[in-house]
């Protein structure tokens, strides 16, 4: 074969949430020369209104929850309350005597099913006997109506005994611990209950010599709590068969996956399972793939011949679907006089639940500021609460804490500028991988974030700049102010395999099909501007379908801050394909050639003859001719490390008689690449500085050490920020193409957003007390117990 | 029992149980108000009973004898009767939210526009702490309310500087 086309398939690395992957990936069919910064564009850029802004505000957005179709029947969990334990009988007939009740469902059923091998995958564990977390479901109520499934999922008894628990990770370390994770899953965990069966260890250099030799050493110990995603929508599946078809509405991350996980549990072919959602009420991790809620509404749905709509309460959403994980993380940091850091060292603990996977606290170690010398000892425990799920910027949230929190610490013992400590160590290269950043702006970040703050405080009249961290100069004053910063680096290249297709209907309209999702983030918007700036229409002419498996093709999870990289290219691509094809077709009435033609406000113009035909007169004369494009997202560069890095700084107001610490400003710097509408990207920083408040704050999941029970069940007991805990909030881009990326030049921002955002605040409270406060989040005890030590 | 919703009478029998959130999301579809916590935490279900913002979840429908309600179906463009055109007129509320880009997901938008809507009644003139009050009660996860809070503002000094509000 000497005439082969060029090599469709290639192998390339993926990242996702910090965990790299080896893929085979499909190079597309054409390429096209990236948008660098010389590139004129007027819609991608702009401030565009979201596209289904209307729709929320007037509350006619339809979200999973909203959906019931006729006839729907409605299922409730029952929970057991063990935090490990067996269930030895449930009683069901109590339920059953309810007035609307179909169904009373135990591991009995499904164990039938699953022996009879009708269903697998996930079933094999569902409504298993062996408990092992409070609020593991063991059985379901369907009934006609909720309040009726309500009414009788309440009389359901659970009947068993529970055994000795542990929940935190010195208690689940112990030589005689009650072992935490099943007995199937025995072979990859040791006696001790550590994922993996060992600490995981990462060593560039020498740590031990380096910290010996240094000039000076700086030991921290800070702990991070474990925190809810909290979504307000709560997690919910609505489910329908006709015969063997079968179709899921999931308010979900990854429409794609949901499917995959229904056809594996089902035993369907791919071809067989629909999921399909319009919008959603936040995910922030939690809602990643199919859950007990989603599997069961299927389940009942064919055995009971109805729709099925299967919503957890706020309780199930708190208890159920997951936690970012709290970690203990001990810190030796060591530099030279001149602040040249020469070692980091981690020792850290991570209470993960009963299932989790390596999100891990320790890389950023590695990556966020040059060393030579760096390591990292990391235990993922298991203990018997609910497992972790990734959580918007799983690890580096906390591990950011920990490694800014440390690196204040040094530049008090050095007694150097935080910021100028931070310059003094701004890595020249991914030191993780050994390999060149495609953009990486930190140092132009940090000058920046500084110079905003300081603009800002000297703009602001309610109070003086002697004010700021008054302890130093030995005030007396009961509301203290200061200032803190810390800095984020998260991998946001995304990459295949994401598809889109464009299409121009007859009367100029425009459709993008992605099989992406919104979670709020305005991808459907970004997307729309991608395809009307590369087709040269308008954008208003430009609708984005998305959230459906049967009508567009497949594009990966929204997680890891990868959609607008990976989905963003496959719609220009596609545009890119359709605008040749109208070229072409443009061509023969405009007497010309395709090339002598360009496309502006859906206008295809001959520059030469001044003639020109709108969308529609092309359409009219084209008929039911649909111009169709294609377009795939093709490889990540190779040897190129893709992130966004940014700067994030608080100021921050302290009460020392009550210890209440208010944030009175937080100030965001982030290289992100292009951005594609800054108004939405605003949007999200914002949302994600806001969660970080809450982390730094607030948000603590609490369990009962006796009971082992979470007391976070609800959204008083897990406070999140609300208006009166608004700070003035404002968020800046270095706004530059990152062509080396991808063809549009843009990186992700939604994880980015809440990585530095609690350090910043903890490292302000410590600039204004004058002593630091290890242990998130920041309450008035624990700041109270600090100023008491110091 | 009989209560007007958005103007419309209804006339209902409800269950002993049954709150105003059921009655309108499961008995009348009204479902623009949303179920976030069910226990009067979340914010998302707020709508106007008797003109004052109230948790719908939290109000018994058979305690609704006799009362005005009014949810996001009965605010602004879809007032008017129905499928909004797109043109149709916003509430002065919704107009500043959609200027502000001040819905992320939107799940507890319905919810904080109601709220809004309650305040601006009252004061139309509120300054940044009545607002920062009147909203405090409306959860948003995604972190919008930075947004909502200068839509709100923007609002307020619009109605400071020009005729008194609708």
């Amino acid at each position: 074969m000497t005439d082969s086309p060029r090599r469709r398939f290639v192998t390339t690395t993926v990242e996702v949430e910090g965990r790299e992957e080896q893929r085979v990936v499909e190079l597309p069919a054409f390429d096209v020369a990236p948008w660098d910064d010389d590139t004129v564009l007027d819609i991608v850029g702009s401030r565009a209104t979201r596209v289904d802004a209307r729709e929320k505000i007037t509350g006619r957005a339809r979200y999973t929850t909203d959906l019931a179709p006729r006839g729907v029947k409605h299922a409730v969990f029952v929970r057991a309350e063990w935090a490990n334990g067996t269930v030895t009988h449930v009683e069901v007939e109590a339920a059953q005597a309810v007035p609307g009740v179909c169904a009373v469902i135990t591991r009995a059923e499904l164990a039938a099913d699953v022996e009879a091998g009708l269903i697998g995958g996930a079933f094999a564990t569902l409504f298993d006997h062996n408990v092992r977390y409070a609020g593991t479901p063991v059985a379901v109520v369907c009934a006609d109506t909720l309040a009726a499934a309500q009414q009788a999922a309440a009389l359901v008894q659970v009947q068993g005994h529970g055994r000795p628990h542990v929940i935190n990770a010195a208690e689940a370390l112990a030589p005689d611990a009650p072992r935490v994770p099943r007995t199937f899953d025995e072979a990859s965990v040791s006696a001790q209950n550590l994922l993996g069966g060992a600490p995981v260890v990462l060593e560039r250099g020498d740590v031990s010599h380096a910290l010996t030799r240094a000039d000076v050493r700086v030991d921290v110990t800070v702990h991070t709590p474990a925190a809810l995603h909290s979504p307000l929508e709560p997690h919910g599946a609505l489910a329908e068969w006709n015969g063997d078809q079968l179709t899921v509405w999931e308010g979900t991350q990854g429409l794609f996956r949901v499917r995959d996980n229904l056809a594996a549990a089902f035993r369907l072919p791919l071809n067989h399972v629909r999921v399909r959602m319009e919008h959603m009420g936040g995910g922030f991790g939690a809602k990643n793939y199919a859950g007990t809620h989603t599997y069961i509404a299927a389940w009942l749905a064919r055995r009971l011949g109805a729709p099925v709509r299967c919503i957890l309460d706020r309780d199930g959403t708190q208890v159920d679907t997951g936690h970012r994980s709290a970690t203990t993380q001990v810190i030796s940091i060591a530099a030279n006089r001149d602040g040249t850091l020469t070692a980091i060292d981690l020792t850290a603990t991570i209470t993960m639940g009963v299932s989790g996977w390596l999100a891990s606290p320790g890389q950023l170690y590695h990556e966020l500021y040059a060393c030579p010398n760096v390591r990292t000892h990391e235990s993922f425990v298991h203990v018997h609460t609910g497992g972790m799920q990734a959580f918007r910027g799983p690890g580096y949230v906390e591990g950011c804490v920990g490694l800014e929190l440390a690196m204040d610490a040094l530049a008090r013992a050095l007694d150097m500028d935080r910021v100028a400590l931070r310059l003094a160590n701004i890595p020249q290269h991914d030191q993780r991988r050994e390999r060149a950043y495609s953009g990486h702006r930190l140092r132009e970040c940090f000058v920046e974030a500084e110079r905003r703050m300081h603009q800002a405080l000297a703009h602001d009249t309610s109070h003086r700049a002697a004010d700021v961290a008054p302890l130093a100069a030995g005030t007396t004053s009961r509301l203290v102010r200061g200032i803190g910063y810390a800095a984020e680096c998260w991998s946001t290249g995304g990459g295949p395999p994401a598809y889109a297709t464009v299409q121009l209907l007859r009367d100029g309209s425009v459709q993008v099909l992605a099989g992406t999702q919104d979670l709020g983030t305005g991808a459907r918007t970004i997307l729309a501007q991608i395809a009307a700036q590369t087709l040269g229409a308008r954008l208003e002419c430009v609708r984005c379908v998305i959230g459906d498996t049967e009508r567009t093709p497949y594009t990966g999870n929204s997680w890891g801050s990868m959609t607008t990289p990976s989905v963003g290219p496959a719609v220009r691509l596609a545009a890119e394909d359709v605008r040749r094809q109208l070229c072409d077709a443009a061509a023969g009435l405009l007497n010309t050639t395709p090339d002598e033609l360009t496309i502006h406000d859906s206008v295809v113009h001959h520059a030469a003859s001044g003639q020109s035909r709108d969308f529609t007169e092309i359409g009219r004369a084209l008929g039911n001719i649909v111009l169709t494009g294609h377009g795939s997202r093709g490889p990540n560069p190779d040897d190129t490390t893709i992130v966004t890095v940014g700067v994030q700084a608080a100021e921050v107001e302290v009460d020392r008689g009550t210890g209440i610490v208010r944030v009175l400003r937080l100030i965001a710097v982030h290289d992100a690449g292009r951005i594609i509408n800054p108004t939405l990207a605003e949007a999200q920083m914002e949302g994600g500085m806001l969660q970080g408040l809450g982390y730094a704050l607030f948000e603590e999941r609490r369990v009962d050490a006796t009971l082992g029970v979470s007391l976070a069940t609800g959204l008083h007991d897990y406070k999140m920020p609300t208006a009166a805990d608004c700070p003035d909030m404002r968020v800046y881009f270095l706004d530059a193409a990152d062509a080396a990326a991808n063809s549009i030049g843009a990186r992700g921002i939604a994880e980015p957003a809440i990585i530095p955002t609690a350090p910043a605040i903890a490292n302000a409270v410590a600039h204004a007390l004058g002593v630091p406060v290890y242990a998130l989040p920041l309450t008035p005890w624990r700041v109270l117990e600090a100023i008491a030590k110091a | 029992m009989r209560l007007t919703i958005n103007g419309r009478e209804v006339v209902t029998h409800p269950a002993p149980r049954e709150t105003l959130l059921d009655l309108l999301r499961e008995s009348l579809g009204l479902i623009g108000t949303k179920r976030g916590c069910d226990r009067g935490e979340c914010g998302a279900c707020t709508v106007l009973l008797d003109g004052a913002p109230a948790y719908a979840c939290l109000a018994l429908a058979a305690g609704c004898d006799g009362a005005q309600v009014t949810t996001i179906e009965g605010i602004g463009a879809a007032s008017y009767g129905g499928a909004d055109a797109g043109g149709a007129p916003l509430h002065p509320v919704q107009d500043a939210f959609l200027a502000h880009d001040a819905a992320q997901c939107g799940f507890y938008t319905p919810g904080q526009v109601l709220a809004a809507v309650a305040l601006f009644d009252r004061t139309p003139a509120p300054d940044r702490a009545a607002i920062v009050d009147a909203m405090s009660g409306n959860l948003c996860r995604c972190g919008t309310t930075p947004r909502i809070l200068s839509a709100l503002e923007a609002l307020s000094a619009s109605h400071g500087r020009g005729p008194a509000s609708p």
